[in-house]
Order: structure tokens, then sequence, then C-alpha cells
């Protein structure tokens, strides 16, 4: 099952095997909807391909990205700015962690999303309720990393560190810093993956409830909306879906790269 | 601290920071004076008191309904995927492709399609749920299995065991402590997936409930409902907190090392 048990695929077959099992998929589900006539109703390969295609030419696609990245990024600076002071010093002091866990672990536990009845209240529809709803979702991975990360600093190092004289600063510039960074810098890959999958879930709320008063197109779920309830466009629906994919993996892989480029004695 | 003291600081210092919490909504809703902008807590306490009497078993239920077919299917699922792949490299490198391009596109972008599919309905919260719920479980299985010590393994298979026994009495029970963090794992996103979804989607539920209180403008029994979600939620994780520490005392090593 493990190990010695099976052995290890040649390179190139690990390639082509995945590869020819796909198209195998992607040919059948084409010639199934083709056959069955429900081009519209199902989406099929060529359709989203072909609306990819349109929707990148005429910049439609590029419009609401930066709409909704826009936002995903106030939003994770947001979080940043309070969740990591909060995080440090619940992970510093035991006794405020105890008297806060409970709370912020409610907290913690309500959807982001959930919270958007109220956001519209305080803050509108446009663009700010759904900000709300991603600085929410923001904070508590920075909360959680910021305090396992105090936590974890090695204890021999700071005693360590002071039995060499080491002052105030040179202790948290030379010890503490370093040996808590990659753990933060972990919770802000979580929070900004986090982020953009609230963002999704907000301008759809926040999306149908503004859907149809001609001011609806703002940011990718928004528009994820219109193509669902005014255009009935199945294979523009996917290539969006498609679109959010990439972004997800694009920030982690993007952010991992710039974690190894900056912090590269510890990763998590 | 004496164990008295200790004691009174579980119990109070935890108690406190929910007092404070209260405190510090009953004077912003003092400030905003608009029991509709920022329901007072007392009358956010009233508001589920009076749903207690009303929809709210029922809401509840529908959403735990939700939960268990979906985090049953997904969680079965990728139970069944991770094994497929540990059974043989050449499934391995069909199922890892797949799994590494599908979850990247988080349940939520989902929503809209499962909704053209299914209809605005249950079934759009089950499949997010069902989605969601699947890949860190997936994931998390294929990690515990790969780290189970081959020594055990070669230790069993030379005294002569099958090996279906091998799977079942050496590989399985290693891994289960990481098979429990995924599924903890699991639990998490599929909490919020079955918010977003029943929101967004859905005709059932606690968070279908949220935006139906929300038509009626009656924003006590809206943050009532949220305040539900995230008890309920944490219940949810509590439960599986409470059989990770079981299954660390199973497997130390292995839990460490999937934690």
């Amino acid at each position: 099952m493990t190990g010695g048990m099976t052995r290890p695929l040649s390179r190139r077959a690990r390639v082509l095997l995945p590869l020819s099992v796909l198209l195998v998929v992607l040919a059948s589900w084409e010639a199934a909807v083709q056959a069955t006539r429900t081009q519209g109703l199902v989406p099929h390969p060529g359709g989203v391909l072909w609306s990819g295609a349109q929707l990148t030419a005429n910049g439609v696609i590029f419009q609401a990205m930066s709409g909704s990245l826009a936002r995903v990024l106030i939003g994770f600076l947001f979080g940043a700015c309070v969740g990591i002071p909060l995080g440090l010093a619940v992970g510093a002091f035991g006794t405020l962690d105890r008297a806060l866990r409970p709370v912020l672990d409610a907290l913690r536990s309500i959807a982001p999303i959930a919270w958007i009845p109220m956001a519209i209240l305080w803050l509108g529809v446009r663009g700010n309720a759904a900000l709300f709803v991603v600085a929410y979702g923001a904070v508590f991975p920075f909360i959680v990393n910021s305090s396992q990360a105090v936590r974890q600093v090695d204890r021999r190092l700071l005693s360590a560190a002071r039995a060499l004289g080491a002052g105030r600063w040179v202790m948290l510039r030379s010890v503490l810093l370093p040996s808590a960074l990659p753990m933060i810098f972990t919770g802000a890959r979580i929070a900004l993956a986090f982020a953009w999958a609230s963002i999704i879930a907000a301008e759809l709320a926040v999306g149908i409830k503004v859907a149809g008063h001609g001011r609806s197109v703002a940011g990718i779920g928004q528009l994820m909306v219109e193509t669902l309830y005014v255009k009935r466009d199945v294979d523009a629906l996917v290539f969006y879906m498609l679109v959010v994919g990439l972004v997800s993996f694009a920030i982690d892989a993007g952010l991992r790269r710039v974690q190894e480029r900056l912090l590269p004695w510890k990763s998590h | 601290m004496s164990r008295a003291g200790a004691r009174f600081g579980a119990v109070a210092l935890p108690l406190s920071g929910v007092a404070a919490v209260v405190v510090v909504w009953e004077v912003a809703s003092r400030l905003a004076a608009n029991a509709t902008l920022v329901p007072p807590p007392l009358t956010v306490w009233r508001a589920f008191a009076a749903m207690q009497g009303s929809d709210l078993p029922a809401d509840i239920g529908a959403s735990l309904l939700h939960l268990a077919i979906g985090y049953g299917l997904g969680v079965g699922a990728g139970l069944a995927l991770a094994l497929v792949a540990a059974s043989s490299r050449a499934l391995e490198a069909i199922v890892d492709p797949f799994v590494e391009f599908l979850r990247p596109i988080s349940p939520i972008a989902w929503i809209p399609l499962a909704i053209l599919l299914f209809g605005v309905g249950r079934a759009v919260p089950v499949f997010l749920i069902f989605y969601a719920s699947m890949f860190p479980i997936f994931v998390a299985t294929l990690d515990g299995i790969r780290r189970v010590d081959a020594r055990l393994i070669h230790a069993a298979r030379s005294l002569g065991a099958s090996r279906r026994l091998v799977v079942t009495r050496v590989v399985l029970p290693a891994a289960l402590p990481s098979v429990i963090a995924g599924a903890r794992l699991s639990l998490g996103v599929a909490w919020m997936s079955l918010v977003a979804g029943e929101i967004v989607g859905g005709d059932a539920g606690i968070g279908w409930r949220i935006l139906w209180y929300q038509e009626f403008f009656q924003m006590d029994r809206v943050m009532a409902a949220i305040l539900i979600v995230g008890v309920l939620g944490l219940g949810a994780d509590l439960l599986l907190r409470a059989l990770q520490h079981l299954a660390r005392r199973w497997n130390p090593a292995a839990a460490e090392s999937a934690a």
C-alpha cells in the first residue's frame, strides 16, 4: 500500500496517464452534449472555451476581476492590521488568551457570509458590505497563526540570548521576529485564500439583492449572478468558476514562492 | 497559582471575556441609538427566546440534515478516493491531478452552477458541503497512509499477513489520526459552505432563515440567527477536537505529524 509495495511510475507515465484520461473525459463529454443537443442547458468544453475567449477579448473578465481583487486586498490588509496585533497579544499573555478564547472561537465559527444582512445594513450594497465580509474572514487566520507563532518560540533561545547579554531590541530583532515570522506569513497565506473565497460568496449574496437594477456588475461574484439569472449562460458560468479557481491557485503558489524567498529559514 | 485559583481562572476568565463583549455591544447599541442598526443584547436574547418557540428547531434540524448528508457523502468519497489513490501508483497518477485541479475552485464558486443544475433548494447546500468536505480528508488521509512506518508493513508481511490484513490492521489504524485531522478540516469548510449555500441558493436551514428575517427587517432575529450559526459551528468543531484528542492517545507520533 505504501513504500515498498508498489513500484513508482516513470515520469512520462505520470504525465501522459492523467492527460489521456482527461482528454477522453472531455471528448466524451463534448460528444454526449452534441449528441443529446443540450447545449445551453449543460455546460460543454467547447462552449466554455468559446465564451472564455469572448469574455477575455472584450475585457469583461478583467474589469470584474480588478473590482473583486481590490476589495480582497483592502479586506486582507484590514485583517492583518487587526489580526496580527491581537494574535500576538493573545499569544504572549496567557490570561488574555483564556479570557478571549471562547469569544474568538465562537466568532471564528460564524461563517463570514452569515454577516451579510448586517453588513448591508451598516455599509450598503455597493461594495462595502462585501468588504466587511472579506475583512471578517481574513482576521481569524491572522489571529490564530500569530498567537501560535508567539507560543512556539523556543524558550531556550530566549534564555540563551538573555544570558549572552542581548538587550530588548536585539532580542526582538534577532530572536523573536525570525522565529515568529514564518508562521505569521503562513497565516497570511491562509487569510488571503479565505478572503478570496469570501469575496465570491459576498458578491454572490449582494449580487442577488441588486440584480436587475442595472448596476450589478462590480465584481466577479456579481457577474456570476448576472450570468445566472439574466443571461442564463452556462458555459460562461463554468469559465468564471475556472478563473476563480485559477486565481486561488495563483495566490497560493505566488505566496509560497514569496515565503521561500523572504523567509527561507523555516517554512510550515 | 493554587489549584482553586486555577479552577477559578478556568471558569471566570472565559466568562469575563464573554461579559466584556456583551458590554461593548451594549455600549455600541446605545451609541447607535437605533435598535434596528445595532440590536441591544437583551433584545437579541428575547428574539432568540421567541424563535425557540417557532421556527428555530426546524431550521436547525434542516441545517443538520444538510450537513449530515453532504458531509457523510463528502467524507466517504474523500476516504474512498484516498484509498484508491494509495492502492496503486497508476490510479494515484490519475486521481491526484484531478483533485489538485478541482481543489482550488472553492465550493462558493460552484454556487451559481449548482443553482442552475439543481434549482434553488436543498440540493444546493448539500452539494456544496459534499464538494467542500471531500478534499481536506482526501489529502490528509493519503498523506497519513504515505507516512505509515514502512517497517510495520514489512514486519506484518513477513509474518505472513495478507494484503487485506495489512490494510485493515496496520495501515488504517496507523493513519487514523491523520484521517480524523482531515475530517476536522473538512467539517470547518463544510460549515462555511453550508451557510453560504443556504444563504445564496437554499430554501431551508438556519442560513436561509437569516435572509428570511432580513426580508422582514427583523434585525434582532437576524443577529440571533448569526450567533446560533457560530455556536453550532463551534459545537461541531469541539466534537471533532475531542475525537482528535482520543486519536492522539491512540497514536501520538502520527497525531503529532498530522497536526
